[in-house]
């Protein structure tokens, strides 16, 4: 891991926090939310040396945070996604919607729309690694209760 | 009845006001009631308004609940769960519902001061997390803790959160490029990202694309409109200061 990396992992860490601060999250439900900020950057640099897309990437990190924020809230008694919401705070792509607007200042159209898609393929890859944790877990969930 | 729809309405307002998920409100109101053995109950749940009839053996109640502004505390929405888990368990009386959601709406708030820090940080540590240097990374920490202030000024005044976040990103993008000027940085796009961050609804479009994905595509609709409004209001800001100095940003 380089340094940079690292500088990025604790960055996730600290800023999955501080939201948490700035949504009211306490004790042990802030926690649980920090350290989902450094699972989910500190995932996102492991799985970058084998997977080359990131989108995919993005899914599988928003799907294992997500079951971990499961867990979490199971654990701690609390609903599951103000957990997952800060957790992936570190995944939310500010960087890619800064240079589509950039390039659609300067009127560059190709890298807008390159990048315009590459933001929502982003987004959407993080919207489906949420659900298909939440929908597995809800149905074994009610599966268990059930029994 | 009425009273018990009553104080059940406002536990599904604070939910949504909170930052619950519409799905998950939904699925708390009728639990409440099929505890209370209601015959029928119907809810309707979108972003900014709940309908809930209830139907009992001769009657049928209806309520409305319009949802106007929302802000985002987990903490209440944590109490609410628990709250509504507890109703459903010990089915209290609509009294003891309203004092419980009393004590709640009185739980506590991190301090103000507090609000302006994490702002700063949250700046200043996604500057540094977009691979900006330690300079731009101080820059941006106090960018964003005046950004806060601008956001507190904008919600004293015109209580209107996409101007208040045109403002804001007009503000920083400003702040960056005076910044630029006098030499205390390089370059403005990550001290830029660093404060679009603090701004950006993220979590807004990724729980807009849950509600579409899940099924509720009239809450999923709305939260992506609002979403890409939001987004192109901190666009504009960000134009409107490339516009006035002539694209040197």
């Amino acid at each position: 891991m380089t340094s940079s990396e690292l500088i990025q992992i604790a960055a996730g860490l600290i800023g999955s926090l501080c939201f948490g601060i700035l949504f009211n999250m306490r004790g042990k439900r802030l926690i649980a939310a920090a350290v989902g900020g450094l699972l989910s950057w500190g995932l996102f640099v492991v799985l970058s040396n084998f997977v080359s897309s990131e989108p995919i990437n993005y899914f599988i990190v928003a799907a294992v945070v997500s079951l971990y924020s499961e867990i979490m809230a199971r654990a701690l008694k609390t609903p599951a996604a103000p957990v997952v919401t800060t957790s992936l705070i570190p995944l939310i792509p500010g960087g890619s919607l800064y240079y589509t607007m950039a390039s659609a200042f300067e009127s560059n159209f190709t890298t807008f729309l390159e990048k315009a898609v590459s933001t929502l393929k982003l987004a959407c890859a993080l919207a489906l690694g949420i659900i298909v944790v939440t929908a597995i877990s809800q149905f074994m969930f009610s599966r268990v209760k059930q029994k | 009845m009425e009273k018990l729809l009553d104080s059940v309405m406002d536990i599904g307002e604070q939910m949504l006001i909170n930052g619950g998920e519409v799905h998950k409100v939904e699925d708390s109101i009728k639990r409440i009631f099929s505890a209370y053995g209601t015959k029928r109950t119907d809810v309707f749940i979108i972003t900014s308004s709940i309908v809930v009839t209830i139907h009992t053996d001769d009657k049928a109640y209806t309520q409305t609940r319009r949802i106007t502004e929302t802000s985002t505390d987990y903490e209440k929405l944590h109490k609410l769960n628990e709250l509504s888990r507890s109703i459903c368990k010990n089915k209290y009386s609509d009294n003891e519902i309203r004092k419980q959601l009393t004590a709640i709406s009185m739980s506590k708030k991190y301090p103000l001061w507090l609000e302006f820090i994490c702002y700063a940080i949250i700046a200043g540590v996604f500057t540094l997390f977009f691979g900006g240097g330690t300079i731009e990374a101080a820059v941006s920490f106090i960018i964003g803790a005046l950004v806060r202030f601008v956001i507190l000024l904008c919600d004293k005044t015109v209580k209107n959160k996409i101007f208040s976040k045109f403002v804001s990103a007009f503000i920083a993008t400003s702040l960056a490029f005076i910044a630029l000027r006098l030499d205390f940085i390089e370059t403005v796009d990550k001290v830029i990202i660093g404060n679009i961050m603090t701004l950006i609804p993220g979590i807004g479009l990724t729980t807009a694309l849950k509600d579409l994905l899940v099924g509720d595509s009239i809450a999923g609709l709305l939260r992506t409109i609002e979403a890409c409004i939001t987004a192109l209001a901190i666009a504009a800001g960000y134009f409107a200061v490339a516009f006035i100095t002539g694209g040197a940003i």
